[in-house]
């Protein structure tokens, strides 16, 4: 059964002049792959996140994730939905600065309703897992780029969603911390089965996709498997 | 627990803006506790002495007698009320007197004046006149036909002291009485009505004259504090129920008195509006400030599953923090400003004639901290505080995920 699915969907932003940031596209991905979006910039690889991430509405068409349509819900609802299917990692880290890493992991099953000694003991053990138990009590403005996307990447799978979202999770990251983020991506969605959606047009990203889903002009151009 | 931890934070992320923050509300707290206090003080000062005047914080007649104070509406049940009122609660001291209308004459003048009779014993538990004397003596029982007056009124009759005056008044009985008195003390009260127009009597002098045998006019009750009137008032008129007199609060006696006291405090509702107008906008300006430097992190908080209201919650428990601190700050401000004042009073003497038309005849003013004043300034200032920042909370919350992230 598809983990996503993208019928017919279309979004077109209307400032000034009309853009068609997405146009018909149609697109499935299942429980546990590990795909990139990628194309030029412009190519509506950002766009394509934020409407299967519920943070923004399509003009025409439907997304279903886990079964669950979500572009006819009401406002009110998404949020929850976000909360109990999705984890986003973002181009710029955006841990909460006043919260250590630990509290940052904490955030999301905290607004689940976890229990704390519950959510600590999960965050505690995720940390031990990627071998990040000395970053616990530091504050984001004492990471480095790289242990911060790391930090986000393992805030979004914490509470084990159904799919992790990266817009361009690289993009402010050296070669050396691209690579051991993408390490830990791969580990993560081969360990735990979370399917990972992230865009990108940096060739190092994509080589580590098992799916590339071609974007150009808010068209989808090509889809392919590759192998790992 | 956690967005507590992160709206304590969110605070301190911006020290300097917080700090200024919390001050501007704990100055003015404390400057709203000082004036109530200030207020308080001054009000209840005047109340004292309008109380220690004369008129007691309750006073009890025959029914009618405040509508029409009639010679002949003495006091009925005298020895019931005699025994009544020396058990009410909160007693300080209590007096039975006799008033009366006259005319008092010497041989160069004579002047309309109001006759008080009372036992002195009595009268020096009620009233403080018995300090304000300035020349002779308070009267005593063990003296012939004493009379104490005012200096105002000395002074238009030509009587020294141990002059005689005579006083004539139409009495009970409808035959016109008049009795020579000697001047046995001259006071000086402060207020311009009492020292110009009030002669004192012992009471057996005054019954005499006015021919009212054993009846008195009026008892003058004085309690710990005009707080406890409203309870003592309840405990005559639940044991007097049906007998035909009134219990009159000092309120009901003076009512021009608490119409001031209310006219003051309206005076100083408006100016504390105005200085919680100006906190508010200053506290608006912090948390707008604060809200609109994080519209990203918003963005980020609902992208990841916050809900609008869980926003509001944060953005209102920071400013929760901000005006608990404020509220902390500012009550003890208030509350040392207030004590240093009620130590070491507000000199009022280059307002002597204004505040003596205000019924003050001391010149200087003591403010009160009560723990009234204190909970309801420190709730106004938090639920004013709280209700500006409702607006930047629910901008916070209406922010589109998609378009917050993207802030920079």
């Amino acid at each position: 059964m598809a983990q996503i699915e993208v019928v017919g969907v279309s979004k077109t932003y209307r400032n000034h002049v009309a853009v068609h940031a997405l146009t018909d596209v149609n697109l499935t991905i299942a429980k546990g792959e590990l795909v990139a979006a990628v194309g030029p910039s412009g190519s509506g690889k950002t766009t394509l996140l934020n409407l299967i991430g519920a943070i923004d509405r399509p003009d025409s068409g439907v997304i279903r994730i886990a079964g669950l349509e979500i572009t006819s819900a009401p406002a009110g609802q998404l949020a929850d939905f976000r909360l109990q299917h999705l984890g986003f990692v973002f181009q710029s880290f955006n841990l909460f600065p006043v919260l250590s890493v630990l509290e940052n992991l904490e955030f999301v099953p905290a607004l689940r309703g976890t229990p704390k000694r519950e959510r600590v003991q999960r965050a505690e053990r995720l940390l031990a897992d990627v071998g990040m138990t000395d970053l616990r009590d530091k504050r984001p403005d004492e990471l480095s780029g790289g242990q911060q996307q790391r930090v986000a990447v393992l805030r979004a799978i914490l509470s084990e969603p159904d799919v992790v979202l990266a817009d361009e999770p690289t993009a402010n990251l050296d070669s050396e911390n691209a690579a051991l983020l993408l390490d830990m991506m791969e580990r993560l969605n081969r360990e735990r089965a979370i399917t990972f959606l992230f865009s990108t047009h940096d060739p190092a990203v994509m080589s580590r996709a098992r799916r590339l889903i071609r974007l150009r002009d808010g068209r989808i151009m090509g889809d392919e498997a590759r192998e790992s | 627990m956690l967005f507590w931890q992160m709206a304590w934070r969110n605070v301190w992320r911006y020290r300097r803006r917080s700090v200024l923050t919390v001050l501007t509300i704990a100055l003015g707290l404390s400057f709203d506790i000082l004036m109530r206090g200030i207020g308080d003080g001054f009000h209840e000062q005047m109340v004292d002495n309008s109380v220690r005047a004369g008129i007691g914080h309750i006073e009890i007649h025959r029914s009618g007698y405040q509508r029409d104070p009639a010679l002949l509406k003495t006091l009925p049940d005298l020895p019931l009320l005699e025994r009544l009122v020396p058990r009410t609660p909160h007693l300080r001291g209590y007096s039975f007197r006799v008033l009366g209308d006259g005319l008092a004459s010497t041989a160069e003048n004579s002047t309309g004046v109001r006759i008080i009779g009372i036992v002195p014993g009595a009268e020096r538990s009620v009233t403080t006149i018995d300090r304000a004397v300035i020349a002779g003596e308070f009267l005593d029982d063990r003296m012939s036909r004493p009379a104490l007056i005012g200096e105002r009124l000395s002074q238009s009759l030509g009587a020294q002291l141990n002059d005689k005056i005579v006083l004539m008044v139409q009495a009970a009985d409808g035959s016109m009485g008049a009795q020579l008195f000697r001047v046995a003390g001259i006071f000086r009260s402060g207020s311009p009505d009492l020292d110009r127009s009030v002669v004192y009597l012992l009471r057996r002098d005054a019954q005499a004259l006015l021919s009212l045998g054993d009846g008195v006019s009026e008892a003058a009750l004085l309690l710990d504090s005009s707080q406890m009137v409203d309870d003592a008032r309840r405990f005559l008129t639940g044991r007097l129920a049906g007998a035909p007199v009134e219990v009159l609060p000092w309120y009901v006696v003076q009512p021009f008195l608490r119409q001031f006291i209310e006219l003051d405090d309206d005076f100083f509702y408006i100016i504390v509006l105005i200085l919680f107008i100006v906190i508010s906008v200053g506290i608006l300006n912090t948390v707008m400030m604060s809200v609109f430097e994080r519209v990203r992190e918003f963005g980020v908080m609902m992208a990841l599953g916050t809900r609008p209201r869980q926003v509001v919650r944060l953005v209102m428990q920071e400013s929760a923090v901000l005006a608990l601190l404020g509220a902390v700050l500012g009550a003890g401000l208030g509350s040392a400003s207030t004590m240093l004042f009620a130590y070491t009073g507000i000199d009022l003497s280059g307002y002597s004639a204004g505040a003596s038309a205000l019924g003050l005849t001391t010149t200087v003013s003591y403010p009160e901290l009560t723990a009234r004043n204190l909970i309801s300034s420190d709730l106004s200032v938090v639920l004013v505080v709280l209700l500006v920042a409702l607006y930047p909370a629910v901008k916070a919350a209406g922010l589109r995920p998609v378009e917050a992230i993207r802030h920079v």
